[in-house]
C-alpha cells in the first residue's frame, strides 16, 4: 500500500511542480510583456520627440555670449509693454519669476526690475511638445530672450504689473541660466510680515536676506527703495547746486579724532596709524574759512559706535551742509529746511510709485510736513512734555523716549512729521557750538527730527580762536589734537553753521521703515562685514 | 514711707463770680501769665502759635464771607423769576469791547514759560475772514507771533493767502518774546478746527466757534446776558443762513440786518462787536456787498473804517 501511495505522492508531488512551474511560467510571460510594452513605448516616444520636433530651432540654451557677434536687435523692456504695441512681434529679455505647465500649455511671469508681465507657450504649429517641456523645466531667475506677439487681454491680469497684455511666445533662449536651489524664495521676501503667519506661508527674516543681498535687491520692494534713495541724493544735491552751494570732498583718512577719541576706527597707515573720518565737519568749516561760503560734501562717515540698534551703522553716506551766514544763524536753518522740504515735495510729487511699492510690504501713514518748516525753541518742547507728565529739567538732554513722545505730541497739535527744535542747552552740545549770546545756559544749535527721530543736528559753529580754545579747555580736550583745526579760524573767519544728515536714516523715516538695513544696500554694523 | 494723707476739704476748682466794677491786678502769683490758657513755662506766648491763630481767624472769616455769597447765588439761580426781573435790566452800552482785560492763564491754562501758540488749520479753498479780522485786533491788545505754512496735503496755494497775516515780524527768530502765537496752517480739511493744548483741550472746529473763542481773549465778550445771547443769535444766522443757505434765505438775513442796522449803527446798538465781525465777512465773502440794501452798505463802510478789515479786502480782490 505504501507503495501506491508512494507513487500517488509522487504523482502528486509531480503535478504540485508542474503548478508550480506553470505559475512562474505565467509570471515571466507577464514581466516579458510589460518589459515588452515598455521598450516598445520608449521607441514610440523616440520616434516621436525625432519625428515631431519641428520646433528645434526656436528654443534651446545659448552659448555664453562672449560677444561672438553684435545682433543689431532692439529688446523692448517689460515695463514697455502695453496695449499700444498688440500684435507686434518683439524680442523681451527678462528674468523667469515663475513658470507653470499644464497639459499643452506653459505659463510664464517674466519680470525686469519691478515690472512682471505673463507669456504663454502652448502647443501647436509653432511650438512643440518638447519645446513647451523645456520652457516648463527651465529654473527660476533664469535669464531668458523671449521672441514674442503682443496679445491684448479681454480680463485683467491682477498678478502682474502689466495687466492689459500677455506674450504668446515664439521663440525662447537662456542667456544665464540659474542653479535650481535658491537660497531664498522672492514671492518669500516680499510677502508683508503678518500675511506670512497667518496664512502659514513664509516670511524671510533679515540675516538671511543680508546674507543673500544679490537675490533679495532683486524684489519689488528693494528695487522701489533704493530708487527712492538714489532720488533723494539727486534731489539734495539738485536743490543745493541751484542756491549756490559748491560740492566738496573731504578726507576720510585723518590724523586726529575731532570730536572724541572714542568712536573712530584705526587704519594702519604706514609706520604709524590714521583714523577714518567720523564726520566731514573739520574740512567742511576749513573751506568756509577758504572763502567757499556754501558748501556740501556727500561720502561715507564712519562711526566706531559698538550700538546694535535699529537705526545704527558703522558706516553709512553722510550728506553734510555748511554756509557762511550774514548775520543770525536763522539764515542757515532756513536753507537747510527748505532743502529738506524741497526733497520731500519731490519725492511726494516723482517717486509715487516707488513709495506705493514699497507701502505694499510695509505699511505707513504718509510723511507730512509744512512749508516753511516748523521751528519749535526747546523750552517749548519741555513745556509741551511737562504738559504731558514728563518730568526733566530745564537744561536736561532729550532721551530717545522723549524724542518721540515730543514727535507724537508736535504732529498731534500741528500735524507734521517734520520739524526744528532750537536753542539747545549749552551743556549737552559739544565744545564748538557758540553759545547764546542772551542766556550763557543755552546755545545757538538745533536738531532735526523726523518722525519723532533726530536726523540732523547742528549748531552755529564757534569761528573764533579764542573762544574755541576757551569751550575745548573747559571740555577737557587736548588742545595739542585740534591745534590745526583752531589755526584755522586765526586769519580771518566768517560767522557759519552747518548741520548734516544720513542719507540712509532720512530713506527709512521718510518710508515709514523700522531698520535702516532696509534702506542700506551692503549694510555694514558691529557683526557684520560681508557682503 | 507714705505719709497720711488728708482728703481736700474743699474743691479747687471753685468758680468765684468777680465784680466787674473793681479793676483788677495782675496775678502775682504767677509770674507774667495772661488771662489766656496756653502760656509756657516762661510766660511768652509761641508766636507761631499766635500766627496759626491768626490764620484761622482769617480763614473762617472768609468761609463765612463765602457761605453768604454763594446763599445769595443760590437763592438767585434757584428762582430767577422772583429775584431777577429782565425789564429792569440797563440796556445801556456794555462795556468797551478794545477795553476790556482778559486773563491769559485762566483761557489758556498756566503759563508754562514758553510761548503759547495757538495752531488754526484752514482750507485754502475757503479761508477764514472773520479769524483775519480777529487776528488783527489781537496784534493790538498782545504781542503776537503770526505764522502762516503750507501743509504738504496741499499742492500749491496763492500768494495772497500766504501774506494774509502781515509782513513778518522783526523779531520773528526769538519766539520766546511774544505772549501769544498764531500758526495758521493751510491744509486740505473739511471743516476748519483749532488746536491749542491737546493734552487738555480738545480742538474746535467750525469758523464761528474759533471766532468766540479768539474773542474770549480780547476780554471782550458783553457781560450782559442778553447781549451776549444777541451776538450769538447774529453770529449762528451770519453762519448757517447767510454763508450756506440758498438766494431767498441770504435775502431774509439782509433784510433783517438792514432793520436792526437802521435802528443802531452796529448790530447790538453802540459797540462794536463778535456779531458785526462775523456778518460783515459772511456778506463780503456772498460777495453782495454792492447789492445789499443802504443800511447794510453803511455799515460796511463803517466796519472798513475800523482798520482791521483791510486784510480781507486785499483777499477779496
Amino acid at each position: 500500500m505504501t507503495k501506491e501511495n508512494v507513487q500517488g505522492a509522487g504523482e502528486e508531488e509531480q503535478q504540485a511542480q508542474s503548478k508550480k512551474a506553470l505559475k512562474k511560467q505565467q509570471k515571466e510571460a507577464e514581466k516579458a510583456a510589460k518589459k515588452a510594452e515598455k521598450q516598445a513605448k520608449l521607441a514610440a516616444e523616440q520616434q516621436e520627440t525625432d519625428e515631431d520636433d519641428f520646433a528645434k530651432d526656436r528654443y534651446g540654451i545659448c552659448p555664453m555670449v562672449q560677444s561672438q557677434q553684435k545682433l543689431d536687435r532692439a529688446l523692448v523692456r517689460v515695463q514697455d509693454l502695453t496695449p499700444e504695441k498688440a500684435e507686434q512681434q518683439i524680442w523681451v529679455r527678462a528674468r523667469i519669476h515663475t513658470s507653470r505647465a499644464k497639459g499643452k500649455q506653459c505659463f510664464l511671469v517674466l519680470r525686469h526690475q519691478q515690472f512682471t508681465v505673463q507669456a504663454l507657450l502652448a502647443v501647436g504649429d509653432r511650438a512643440s511638445k518638447q519645446m513647451v517641456k523645456f520652457a516648463a523645466n527651465l529654473t527660476k531667475e533664469s535669464i531668458i530672450d523671449v521672441e514674442a506677439v503682443v496679445k491684448k487681454v479681454e480680463q485683467k491680469i491682477e498678478s502682474c504689473s502689466q495687466q492689459d497684455v500677455e506674450l504668446h511666445v515664439e521663440r525662447i533662449f537662456v542667456i544665464s541660466q540659474s542653479e535650481p536651489r535658491l537660497p531664498l524664495q522672492l514671492e518669500d521676501a516680499v510677502r508683508p510680515e503678518g500675511e506670512g503667519d497667518e496664512e502659514g506661508r513664509a516670511t524671510v527674516n533679515q540675516d538671511t536676506r543680508l546674507d543673500n543681498r544679490v537675490i533679495d535687491l532683486r524684489t519689488t520692494t528693494s528695487q522701489a527703495i533704493f530708487r527712492l534713495q538714489s532720488g533723494v541724493c539727486q534731489l539734495f544735491r539738485d536743490t543745493l547746486i541751484n542756491k549756490g552751494f559748491v560740492e566738496i570732498q573731504t578726507p576720510k583718512i585723518i590724523s586726529a579724532a575731532s570730536e572724541g577719541g572714542a568712536n573712530v576706527f584705526t587704519v594702519s597707515y604706514f609706520k604709524t596709524s590714521a583714523y577714518l573720518a567720523q564726520s566731514p565737519q573739520l574740512y567742511k568749516q576749513m573751506c568756509i574759512c577758504a572763502d567757499f561760503d556754501k558748501v556740501f560734501c556727500v561720502g561715507p562717515v564712519f562711526r566706531a559706535e559698538d550700538s546694535n540698534t535699529h537705526r545704527h551703522l558703522t558706516e553709512f553716506v553722510g550728506l553734510d551742509i555748511e554756509m557762511a551766514f550774514n548775520y543770525h544763524y536763522h539764515e542757515v536753518i532756513d536753507s537747510i529746511t527748505d532743502t529738506m522740504v524741497q526733497i520731500f515735495k519731490g519725492l511726494r510729487d516723482r517717486f509715487q510709485t516707488e513709495i506705493q511699492t514699497v507701502n505694499k510690504q510695509y505699511p505707513s501713514e504718509p510723511f507730512k510736513f509744512l512749508e516753511p518748516t516748523l521751528r519749535l525753541e526747546y523750552k517749548e518742547g519741555v513745556a509741551m512734555l511737562r504738559a504731558a507728565g514728563v518730568e526733566m529739567g530745564d537744561e536736561e538732554d532729550l532721551s530717545t523716549p522723549n524724542e518721540k513722545l515730543l514727535g507724537r505730541l508736535v504732529k498731534e497739535k500741528y500735524d507734521t512729521d517734520f520739524y526744528v527744535l532750537d536753542k539747545y542747552p549749552l551743556a549737552v552740545r559739544p565744545f564748538y557750538t557758540m553759545p547764546d549770546p542772551n542766556n550763557p545756559k543755552y546755545s545757538n544749535s538745533y536738531d532735526m527730527f523726523m518722525r519723532g527721530e533726530e536726523i540732523l543736528s547742528g549748531a552755529q559753529r564757534v569761528h573764533d580762536a579764542q573762544l574755541l580754545t576757551e569751550r575745548a579747555m573747559h571740555h577737557g580736550i587736548d588742545l595739542e589734537k585740534i591745534k590745526a583745526y583752531i589755526d584755522s579760524f586765526r586769519y580771518g573767519a566768517p560767522p557759519h553753521a552747518g548741520g548734516g544728515i544720513g542719507l540712509e536714516r532720512v530713506t527709512m523715516l521718510y518710508l515709514g521703515l523700522h531698520n535702516v538695513r532696509q534702506t542700506s544696500m551692503f549694510p555694514r554694523d558691529p557683526k557684520r562685514l560681508t557682503p | 514711707m507714705p505719709l497720711y494723707k488728708v482728703k481736700p476739704v474743699s474743691p479747687g476748682d471753685i468758680k468765684i463770680d468777680l465784680p466787674t466794677c473793681m479793676y483788677k491786678l495782675p496775678n502775682v502769683h504767677a509770674q507774667g501769665t495772661n488771662c489766656d490758657e496756653h502760656a509756657l513755662q516762661n510766660g511768652e506766648v509761641d508766636p507761631a502759635l499766635r500766627a496759626l491763630e491768626e490764620r484761622q481767624d482769617e480763614v473762617l472769616r472768609r468761609l463765612y464771607e463765602l457761605r453768604a455769597t454763594v446763599d445769595g447765588l443760590a437763592k438767585t439761580v434757584t428762582t430767577p423769576d422772583a429775584d431777577l426781573d429782565a425789564t429792569t435790566l440797563s440796556r445801556g452800552p456794555a462795556e468797551s469791547v478794545f477795553r476790556g482785560t482778559a486773563d491769559l492763564d485762566s483761557l489758556l491754562g498756566k503759563d508754562l514759560g514758553a510761548l503759547r501758540d495757538i495752531v488754526i488749520n484752514a482750507n485754502p479753498a475757503c479761508p477764514p475772514l472773520s479769524l483775519l479780522v480777529l487776528h488783527s485786533l489781537l496784534c493790538q491788545r498782545y504781542q503776537v507771533l503770526s505764522s502762516v505754512h503750507v501743509h504738504s496735503s496741499v499742492s500749491a496755494v496763492p500768494p495772497p493767502l500766504l501774506s494774509c497775516l502781515g509782513p513778518r515780524h522783526i523779531d520773528s527768530y526769538a519766539r520766546q518774546r511774544f505772549q501769544l502765537g498764531f500758526t495758521l496752517i493751510w491744509k486740505d480739511v473739511s471743516k476748519l478746527e483749532m488746536k491749542f493744548n491737546t493734552q487738555s483741550m480738545c480742538p474746535i472746529q467750525g469758523e464761528a466757534n474759533v471766532a468766540r473763542f479768539l474773542f474770549r481773549l480780547l476780554g471782550a465778550e458783553p457781560q450782559d446776558p442778553v447781549a451776549a445771547t444777541q451776538m450769538d443769535c447774529w453770529i449762528d444766522t451770519a453762519v448757517f443762513q447767510l454763508a450756506e443757505g440758498g438766494s431767498k434765505e441770504r435775502a431774509t438775513v439782509l433784510r433783517s440786518l438792514n432793520a436792526a442796522l437802521g435802528r443802531s449803527p452796529w448790530l447790538l446798538g453802540e459797540e462794536f462787536s463778535l456779531a458785526d465781525i462775523v456778518s460783515a465777512c459772511c456778506v463780503l465773502r456772498a460777495g453782495q456787498s454792492t447789492s445789499a440794501p443802504a443800511n447794510v452798505q453803511r455799515w460796511l463802510k463803517s466796519c472798513q473804517n475800523l482798520g482791521h478789515f483791510d486784510c480781507v479786502y486785499s483777499l477779496l480782490q
